[in-house]
C-alpha cells in the first residue's frame, strides 16, 4: 500500500511540474545509458514512461566512449537530462563539476535510506549527494555441480576459501583433458577487478587509493590470492586461452559445461539458465582466504543528473520514482534485473530461484573503489592492476608485482 | 588516355600474349584461383556464421553452417533505433558527403591543373594537409566549436567531417584527371570565348566523368564506414549511423560478443559497399587510371 | 599582364572554396589544438596555461617512444609487404582477360569494406575459442594446435598484419595495374622483340616507368599506417600489456581514456610535426626521381 500512496505523490508532484513547464502539456526528458546497461534501464524507462504523461526517450552509448560523450557533452552544453553510467566514473564526474547536487532529495526520500551502503558511498563527494544506484550489476562465484559430482565433490558444498577453489580445481581437472577446475580472463581487467579483488578485499586487503597519500594493495589478501591463482596456473587447471581472454569469452566459457568453477556477474545468471538448460550450477559469494570472508565489486550504472539538463525537477522526480518499491519490484525484479535495495531480494519474482536471491543479496555485502583515474588504474590496457595479474600468474613473480604495482597505483592517484 | 583506348590496345595485347607464353598461362591461372579464394574466404565464413542460430555460431569452428536461421540478422534488425534508422542516416551522410567532395574538389583540382598561380604548390599541399594529421585529435576542437552552430548531433555536422577526410584523395584525384585532358581541346573552347567556368562545366567534367565516379564512389566508402566521428559527434539513437551499430552489437556485458549478431552486422554494413563498387566498377578503375597514374 | 592577373583571380577563385573549407575546418581546430598543448586542461573540463611542460613531459614519456617505435615498426614491415604483394598481383593480372579482372574485382573488394568492419572479422576469425583461422591453419598442417594469437605482443602484430594486409593489398594492385596498363605497350612489344626474358622486361622497363606510381603509392600507404587506430583497438586493444599502442592510439588513450587533454594535444602536435617531416622528405625522394 505504501506503493499506492507513493504513486499518487508522484502524481499530484508530476501535475504540478507539468502545469509550470511553460511549453507543453507533456514533456519528454532524454535519458543517456551506456550499453551494458541500456536491457536493464529499457526496462525502467518502459514502465514509466507507460505510468507517466512525460516520456523518456533512450539513448544507448558504447560503453567505451560514454565518458568522452558526457564530458565534451558538458562542456558544450549538449547533455540529456539523465545519465546512467558505470558507477566507478562518479568521483571524476563529481570532482569536475558535471552533475547535479541530489543531497537534498536523496536524504529525506525513505527509499534511499535502504540504498546498498556501496551506491551511496561512490556517489558522495564532499558530504554531498550526486546519484542513487540504477541498474547493479554484481560479482559472484559460480561453480558447476555436473563436474562436482563426477569429481566426487558434493554438489552442494561450494568452496569457501581460494583454497578451497583450489583443491577443487584439482579433482574437476582430472575428469578429462578438456574439463577444467578453473576460469578467469587473464588479459581482461575489468573482469578480473569485478570477480578477483573482491576475494583479496574479502581477506582483508584494500586494493586502490583515493589519493598519492593514501595506501594500495594492502595486508596479505592480494599476496596470497595471486600465490593460488598462479599455482592453479602452473598446475594447468584453467585454460591456456585464459592468458590472451580479454574478456571476450568471460561470459561464454562457462556454458560450455567444462569449467568447474568461475567468478562472475550476478546479470549472467539468466543467459546461463537460458543458454545451457540442462546444467546445474549454483551461486555463492566470492570467498576470501579464510572461511567466512566473503565479498563482492558491486558494480553497474549509477543515474545521474548533468549539469544543464532542461528538465531538472522532472529528472529528480524520476530518480525517486526508480527506487520506490515498485520501480525496484515491477521495473527490475520482475524482469530478471537486481534491485539496488538489497531488502527486496526476497520477492515473489525471485522466489523460485534461490541463486538469485543469493546474488541479490550479494549487492548488501559488496564493495566499490572511491578512486579517480580509474580506468588509468584498472581498467586500462597498460594499468597496474592487469599487469600485477599477468605479471604475478603467468609470470610467476608475486611479490615483484605487487610492488610495482602499488607504486604505479600511487603515482597514477597522486595526480 | 581515354579508357576506350585503353581497352582496346589491351584487347590487343592479351591475345598476343596468350599465344606466346602457353605453360605460364596456366601456372597464372592456377594462381588466379588460389588467389580469389584466399581473398573471398573470410568474407564467405562470416556469411555462413551469419545464417546460423546464435549458438551455432558461438560454438567450435566450423567451416559450413550448421543450421539456417535468420535469428542473427532479425536481431540486428530490431538492434535499438532499428536497421532502417542506420542505414538511412548513413545513406544521407554519404550522399551529402559525395555532393561536397565532388563541389569542393572539382573547382579546386581545375584551378590546381589549368592556372598558374603564385603559391599553388603551397594551396594544393594545404589541401592534402588533413591527410597528415590525425584527426582523432581534431574532434574534440571541432566538437566544441560544432557545439555552437547547432552542428553537433547533425547529418550536416558528420557529412562535414567526412569530408574533411576525404577531401585531399579527391582534390589530388581531380588535379590529375584534369591535368591529363589535352589543352588543345581546352585552347579551342577559348578561342570560342568560353568563360573559365563554363570551359570547367562543359569540357571538363564531362570529360572527367570516370575521376568524379571514383570520387564519389570513395567519398561514399568512407563516409560509410567512418565510426569514430560519428559516434562523438551523434547524440541520439536515432541519428546513429552504421558502424555504430556494428561496433555496439560487438560490445556485449563486460566485453562478451554476439558472434552471431556481429556477423550479420559485418554482412549488412558490407552489402551496400560491395553493390555500389560492383555497379560502378567499370568507371572506377577508368577514373584512377586517368587520377591517379599521371 | 591583365590576363595573367585574370589567370591568378580565376585560379584562386576556383581554390578558394576548397582552401577555406580546409581553413575552417583542418587549420582553425589545428590552432585550438596546438593552443589547448599548453594547458593542463582535462577532458572533464578546466586548464590553466603551463607553457611547454606537456612538451618536456612527452620528452620523459617512455610509452609514447615505444608506441612510436612501434607505429613505425608497423609500418615498415607492412609497406613493404603491400607494395611487394600488390605489385606482384598488378603484374599478375593487368593484362585484361576476364579471369584476371575477376581477380582484380575479389583482391580489390576487401579495401571497399570498412576497418571496422574488416577488423571485427578478423578478431573473430583469430579469436581461440570459435575462430576460423585456426582451425583452417591446423586442418592444414601448417599448425600442430592452435594458437592463441593475442596472447603476445608478437602474435598480436602479425595477426594485425595479415588482416591489414588481406584488407588493402588491392589498393596499390589497382594503382599500379593501372600504371602499367598506361605503359604504351610498343615499348613492351620492342623489348619482348629484343628476346628480353619476362623479368628482365619487368626489371628494365615495367618498373622503371612505373616508378612514380609506386613512389607515391608507397608514400600514401606509409602515412596511413603511421596513422594507424582502428585496427588496433579494435582488435589488440593495446593488449598484451600496452605493447600494441600505436601513436595514434597512445593519444587516443591520454586525451579520452585518462582525460588528459593538454598533454593528448600536445603529442598530437608532435605527431603531426613526425608525419609532416616525413612526407616532406618522401616528397622530395619523389620529385628528384622526377628530375632524373
Amino acid at each position: 500500500m505504501i506503493k499506492r500512496s507513493t504513486c499518487a505523490a508522484f502524481a499530484a508532484l508530476l501535475l504540478g511540474t507539468a502545469a509550470f513547464a511553460p511549453s507543453a502539456f507533456a514533456d519528454s526528458m532524454t535519458m543517456w545509458v551506456r550499453s551494458s546497461g541500456a536491457n536493464a534501464a529499457a526496462h525502467l524507462v518502459d514502465l514509466w514512461n507507460s505510468t507517466h504523461p512525460d516520456k523518456i526517450e533512450l539513448t544507448t552509448i558504447p560503453d567505451t566512449q560514454m565518458v568522452t560523450k558526457l564530458a565534451t557533452g558538458v562542456q558544450a552544453g549538449e547533455v540529456p537530462d539523465l545519465v546512467s553510467f558505470d558507477l566507478i566514473y562518479m568521483p571524476d564526474f563529481m570532482k569536475a563539476g558535471f552533475l547535479e547536487d541530489l543531497t537534498a532529495e536523496l536524504k529525506a526520500d525513505p527509499d534511499f535510506a535502504s540504498v546498498a551502503k556501496a551506491y551511496v558511498d561512490i556517489a558522495t563527494y564532499q558530504g554531498k549527494l550526486y546519484g542513487a544506484g540504477f541498474t547493479p550489476d554484481v560479482s559472484i562465484l559460480v561453480w558447476n555441480k555436473d563436474l562436482f559430482k563426477k569429481a566426487g565433490l558434493d554438489p552442494d558444498k561450494p568452496p569457501r576459501t581460494i583454497g578451497e577453489i583450489h583443491e577443487d580445481a584439482k579433482k574437476i581437472r582430472a575428469l578429462g583433458p578438456d574439463i577444467y577446475g578453473f576460469y578467469f580472463s587473464g588479459a581482461c581487467p575489468g573482469c578480473n577487478i569485478f570477480t578477483t579483488s573482491p576475494m583479496m578485499v574479502a581477506a582483508g586487503s584494500k586494493i586502490l587509493p583515493a589519493n598519492g597519500n593514501d595506501d594500495a594493495l594492502t595486508g596479505d589478501g592480494v599476496k596470497e590470492v595471486l600465490e593460488q591463482f598462479k599455482e592453479m596456473w602452473n598446475e594447468g587447471l584453467i585454460p591456456k586461452s585464459a592468458q590472451a581472454d580479454s574478456g571476450a569469452n568471460f561470459a561464454s566459457i562457462f556454458k560450455t559445461g567444462k569449467i568447474g568453477i568461475q567468478g562472475t556477474g550476478g546479470f549472467l545468471l539468466s543467459e546461463l539458465k537460458h543458454d545451457a538448460p540442462n546444467m546445474s550450477f549454483g551461486v555463492t559469494f566470492l570467498p576470501g582466504v579464510k572461511e567466512g570472508q566473503v565479498s563482492s565489486f558491486v558494480g553497474g550504472d549509477v543515474v545521474a543528473i548533468p549539469k544543464g539538463s532542461k528538465h531538472l525537477e522532472l529528472a529528480k522526480a524520476f530518480i525517486a520514482w526508480e527506487l520506490t518499491d515498485e520501480a525496484q519490484l515491477e521495473g527490475l525484479a520482475k524482469n530478471n534485473i537486481l534491485p539496488s535495495r538489497p531488502e527486496l531480494a526476497d520477492n515473489k519474482y525471485f522466489a523460485a530461484d534461490p541463486r538469485v536471491v543469493v546474488t541479490a543479496k550479494a549487492i548488501g555485502i559488496g564493495y566499490v573503489p572511491w578512486v579517480y583515474h580509474f580506468a588509468d588504474m584498472v581498467n586500462s590496457d597498460s594499468s597496474p592492476w592487469i599487469n600485477m595479474l599477468q605479471r604475478a600468474i603467468f609470470d610467476g613473480d608475486v611479490d615483484g608485482a605487487i610492488t610495482e604495482a602499488r607504486q604505479k597505483m600511487k603515482d597514477i592517484a597522486s595526480e | 588516355m581515354s579508357a576506350s583506348t585503353i581497352a582496346s590496345e589491351i584487347g590487343a595485347l592479351a591475345p598476343r600474349r596468350r599465344r606466346r607464353a602457353p605453360p605460364s598461362t596456366y601456372l597464372a591461372v592456377a594462381a588466379c584461383v588460389a588467389i580469389m579464394a584466399i581473398m573471398a574466404a573470410p568474407l564467405m565464413f562470416s556469411f555462413f556464421a551469419s545464417i546460423e542460430t546464435a549458438t551455432e555460431a558461438s560454438s567450435a569452428p566450423h567451416y559450413l553452417p550448421q543450421s539456417f536461421s535468420l535469428q542473427n540478422y532479425l536481431k540486428v534488425a530490431g538492434y535499438q533505433a532499428g536497421l532502417a534508422t542506420y542505414v538511412g542516416n548513413s545513406t544521407l551522410v554519404a550522399l551529402m558527403t559525395i555532393v561536397a567532395c565532388i563541389a569542393l574538389a572539382a573547382p579546386a583540382g581545375y584551378g590546381l591543373a589549368r592556372f598558374s598561380t603564385y603559391g599553388k604548390e603551397i594551396a594544393f599541399l594545404i589541401l592534402l594537409a588533413p591527410m597528415m594529421i590525425p584527426y582523432q585529435a581534431l574532434l574534440t576542437p571541432l566538437y566544441l566549436d560544432f557545439a555552437k552552430f547547432g552542428l553537433v548531433d547533425s547529418r550536416i555536422g558528420l557529412a562535414i567531417i567526412h569530408t574533411i577526410l576525404q577531401l585531399p584523395f579527391s582534390v589530388y584525384l581531380m588535379r590529375n584527371a584534369f591535368e591529363a585532358i589535352p589543352r588543345e581541346i581546352e585552347e579551342a573552347a577559348m578561342i570560342d570565348g568560353c568563360t573559365a567556368l563554363r570551359r570547367l562545366a562543359y569540357i571538363f567534367v564531362p570529360l572527367a566523368v570516370p575521376a568524379l565516379v571514383t570520387v564519389a564512389l570513395f567519398a561514399f566508402i568512407a563516409s560509410w564506414n567512418e565510426f569514430l566521428g560519428a559516434l562523438v559527434f551523434m547524440n541520439r539513437e536515432s541519428s546513429f549511423t552504421m558502424p555504430i551499430l556494428l561496433v555496439s552489437v560487438r560490445t556485449g556485458d563486460h566485453g562478451a560478443v554476439d558472434w552471431g549478431a556481429l556477423q550479420a552486422s559485418i554482412v549488412l554494413s558490407i552489402i551496400p559497399c560491395l553493390v555500389v563498387y560492383l555497379a560502378l566498377q567499370r568507371y572506377y578503375i577508368s577514373g584512377l587510371l586517368s587520377g591517379a597514374v599521371k | 599582364m591583365r590576363a595573367r592577373r585574370s589567370s591568378q583571380l580565376q585560379g584562386w577563385l576556383f581554390t578558394g572554396p576548397a582552401l577555406l573549407f580546409v581553413a575552417l575546418f583542418v587549420l582553425v581546430p589545428l590552432g585550438q589544438l596546438v593552443d589547448t598543448s599548453l594547458t593542463d586542461r582535462s577532458l572533464l573540463g578546466g586548464g590553466r596555461f603551463v607553457g611547454f611542460d606537456n612538451y618536456l613531459r612527452i620528452w620523459r614519456d617512455a610509452s609514447f617512444w615505444r608506441a612510436l617505435a612501434f607505429t613505425a615498426q608497423y609500418t615498415i614491415v607492412l609497406t613493404p609487404i603491400l607494395m611487394g604483394l600488390g605489385y606482384a598481383l598488378a603484374l599478375l593480372t593487368f593484362d585484361n582477360t576476364p579471369l584476371k579482372r575477376l581477380t582484380r574485382t575479389i583482391v580489390f573488394v576487401p579495401v571497399i569494406i570498412g576497418l571496422s568492419s574488416s577488423s571485427l572479422l578478423w578478431f573473430w576469425l583469430l579469436d581461440e575459442q570459435v575462430g576460423l583461422f585456426n582451425k583452417l591453419l591446423v586442418d592444414l598442417h601448417i599448425l600442430r594446435e592452435p594458437i592463441v594469437w593475442f596472447v603476445s605482443a608478437d602474435l598480436a602484430f602479425w595477426a594485425v598484419v595479415i588482416s591489414i594486409t588481406w584488407k588493402v593489398v588491392g589498393f596499390g594492385m589497382v594503382l599500379f595495374v593501372s600504371g602499367i596498363q598506361s605503359i604504351n605497350p610498343d615499348i613492351i612489344e620492342a623489348a619482348t622483340m629484343d628476346g628480353a626474358s619476362y623479368w628482365s622486361r619487368v626489371r628494365l622497363v615495367i618498373l622503371p616507368l612505373t616508378r612514380r606510381i609506386v613512389l607515391l603509392t608507397t608514400l600514401v600507404s606509409a602515412i596511413g599506417s603511421m596513422l594507424a587506430f582502428d585496427q588496433f583497438y579494435i582488435m589488440t586493444s593495446g593488449a598484451p600489456r600496452g605493447q600494441t599502442f600505436t601513436a595514434v592510439y597512445w593519444i587516443y588513450q591520454n586525451s579520452f581514456v585518462s582525460f588528459r587533454l593538454g598533454y593528448g594535444s600536445a603529442l598530437s602536435v608532435v605527431l603531426t610535426l613526425v608525419i609532416l617531416v616525413l612526407s616532406a622528405l618522401q616528397i622530395a625522394l619523389t620529385a628528384r626521381s622526377e628530375a632524373a
